[in-house]
């Protein structure tokens, strides 16, 4: 059980990871590669604190959004202004600066990582505690994001994404809504890595690399991107496919590849069957 | 007429003890087995490494069970993946405790042993560290303890002998930027310079990194007449090779990682002189060695990787048994919190692999095996205790 609810709780933190991710690409078409180091910069802000001060728990998971939003401001206002390719190359120098800068101070375990994170909740309780807590707000990204892209707000999102210049000689103006959308993004990945840290108790900078954007990415194409439960199936898939692999107690020899075979395959797959993810619409479809 | 006797009383002999032991082997195949589980990287870039561990352990339990087993019930082995990484580890170990409800499991690499050591604490069933080095292991809490010496042991020891044995007054030290190289640096900074020598270059790099030429340049501007590197099994032939490049010839030393059959391999002639740890006994001191290499070699067709390692890997299994046959002399069942309590009353284990072990509080001190590279072969070079 313990197994299990340890697996949901990840896939959960996993599914507000994509939901905001998919917020920022998937409706703002801000193509950044920096989401994990927002998750970073949540579940260090939250752990520091838990270590270092008495504040409450969910205080210090809110500093760790409140941490992450505002470097994404600081991002999003000093490369907001280009977009496209120019956006891709400055999150990512964002995200392996950052990283570096984590991986190399004291003050963040160095490498080495952050262990000792307090457990705040103790006894048997714990994580049915945690897994409700993070179903909870998993539902409720999702929810939240939902209604911001589906109301008037979400209108004028996608009338920026798909043709900005439009939207801009409407007399809207496209910087402030895309370092909303950014900094929005941004804090609910702080929030999953406040939530991470306080759960698993220790993290390290190679658990927020580059590659984990690939990963997140994965889910929001796979579940369909720019929809409101794609990444919830695409977390869902992602995660708990490798868990059920394990169970059938393949030699390693063959699990490597397999576990390989598998994710190409399901990408492939989806590239022609649902080139629009697992529960987009197909455009053309819709047209005709 | 003597030439036919003797087989056939060995014959006798040997039908005898068959006859003797196999009451033992049925019963210990007949009862329910001992799950020891093991968390290692079977898939990955550490793989080489984490599947000939299991395979080591597996060996073991083989053994093991065919000796009788573990309080007369056979040994079974349940590897679980982690690549190396601290989330799959959290997986596995999740997998022990709640799915398979084993009260003490096995782990290695540093970063997975830090993430599952709250998971351990909080849930009382022991870990048992079988590889990883990091100084810090033995601070992660009451649940989790080491069966392999932290790198405070072997590089402590190699320093101080590279200043008093060696001769060595100016060392420059070259390290990998993660949690295997800055700790092991440090210590052999402090140890190097407490023995009266002088670090000139104490220079890190990228884990990611494949070309060391402005590092090596500098270092080479300091004019060390020892270079320490502290680095993985990927990267440190690499340094060497363009050490040697560059023109540097000095003597070089690392720490098991490098006692591998690959090394030699990768770097051929430069690889003579270089100096590795081994924080087991080799085939010199031990008997036991060159049959159980042999074993391996006819059954995987290859050497090992990592003898040392490997040799830890199949020791924990005996370790586990005196655990488990100390519970059973007790009437005790198996659980973390008994197991602890095992772990701690047997303190002493003699250890067919790696000969005696003491666990002294959450450390191992063990015997510091240094050997070199002689004409393209490791030769032992001094023992260190």
């Amino acid at each position: 059980m313990e197994y299990l609810a340890t697996v949901a709780i990840l896939i959960a933190l996993y599914v507000i990871l994509a939901a905001s991710y998919n917020l920022v690409i998937g409706y703002g078409g801000l193509a950044t590669v920096a989401h994990p180091i927002f998750f970073a910069i949540g579940a260090y802000t939250a752990g520091l604190l838990a270590i270092h001060t008495d504040l409450p728990p969910v205080l210090n998971v809110l500093l760790g959004a409140v941490a992450a939003m505002a470097a994404s401001v600081t991002l999003a206002a000093s490369s907001l202004r280009v977009s496209g390719d120019y956006l891709l190359i400055a999150s990512l120098g964002f995200q392996l600066g950052l990283l570096q800068l984590i991986r190399n101070l004291e003050l963040t375990g160095g490498p080495g990582g952050l262990s000792n994170i307090p457990s705040t909740i103790v006894g048997a309780a714990r994580t049915p505690i945690f897994l409700a807590i993070t179903i909870g707000l998993a539902i409720a990204s999702v929810l939240a994001i939902r209604a911001i892209v589906q109301g008037p707000y979400g209108r004028a999102i996608t009338a920026m994404r798909d043709e900005e210049l439009a939207f801009t000689a409407l007399g809207r103006n496209a910087m402030t809504m895309k370092i909303v959308i950014f900094a929005i993004g941004c804090g609910i990945a702080g929030v999953a890595g406040g939530i991470y840290a306080y759960y698993f108790q220790y993290i390290s900078p190679d658990q927020f690399e580059v590659l984990q954007s690939a990963q997140i990415l994965t889910m929001v194409v796979l579940g369909g991107m720019g929809t409101a439960y794609g990444p919830v199936v695409g977390a869902l898939l992602l995660l708990a496919i490798p868990q059920a692999i394990t169970f059938l107690h393949l030699p390693p020899s063959i699990m490597a590849p397999t576990q390989g075979i598998i994710f190409t395959t399901l990408v492939l797959i989806f590239l022609f069957v649902r080139p629009a993810g697992i529960m987009g619409v197909d455009s053309s479809k819709v047209r005709s | 007429m003597t030439n036919i006797v003797l087989p056939r009383r060995q014959l006798l002999a040997a039908t005898a003890l068959t006859a003797l032991a196999a009451p033992a082997i049925v019963r210990a195949q007949s009862k329910e087995p001992i799950r020891l589980g093991t968390a290692m990287p079977l898939t990955g870039s550490q793989a080489g490494y984490g599947a000939d561990f299991v395979t080591g352990m597996r060996m073991a339990a083989k053994d093991v069970t065919e000796a009788g087993g573990i309080a007369g019930r056979p040994v079974e082995i349940l590897a679980l993946d982690t690549q190396a990484d601290p989330q799959l580890g959290i997986n596995a170990v999740n997998r022990f405790i709640g799915v398979e409800k084993l009260p003490m499991y096995f782990v290695a690499w540093s970063p997975v042993v830090k993430a599952v050591a709250p998971i351990s604490n909080r849930e009382k069933v022991l870990a048992i560290n079988t590889g990883a080095n990091a100084p810090e292991i033995a601070h992660l809490g009451d649940y989790v303890y080491t069966a392999f010496p932290l790198a405070d042991v072997d590089i402590s020891k190699l320093a101080t002998y590279s200043v008093k044995t060696l001769g060595k007054k100016r060392a420059a030290v070259l390290y990998i930027n993660n949690d295997t190289g800055i700790d092991a640096a440090k210590i052999y900074r402090e140890f190097f310079t407490a023995a009266g020598g002088q670090i000139v270059a104490f220079e890190a790099y990228d884990p990611k990194a494949t070309e060391f030429t402005g590092m090596l340049l500098k270092t080479r501007a300091a004019n060390p007449d020892m270079v320490h590197i502290h680095g993985l099994l990927t990267d440190v032939p690499q340094v060497i090779a363009q050490m040697r490049q560059l023109g540097m010839t000095q003597r070089v030393s690392t720490y098991s990682v490098a006692y591998n059959p690959k090394i030699l391999e990768q770097l051929g002639a430069a690889a003579e002189g270089l100096i590795v740890t081994s924080l087991a006994p080799g085939v010199a001191e031990n008997p036991r060695l060159t049959p159980f290499i042999e074993r391996w070699k006819k059954e995987a067709g290859r050497a090992p990787n990592g003898l040392p390692y490997i040799q830890y890997q199949y020791d924990m299994v005996l370790m586990a048994k005196a655990m488990y046959e100390y519970l059973d002399k007790k009437g005790i069942a198996a659980t973390g919190e008994s197991l602890r309590e095992a772990l701690l009353a047997v303190k002493t284990f003699e250890l067919p692999m790696t000969g005696q072990m003491v666990v002294d509080g959450h450390r191992v001190d063990k015997p510091v095996y240094l050997l070199t590279v002689e004409k393209g072969q490791f030769v032992p070079l001094a023992t260190l205790s």
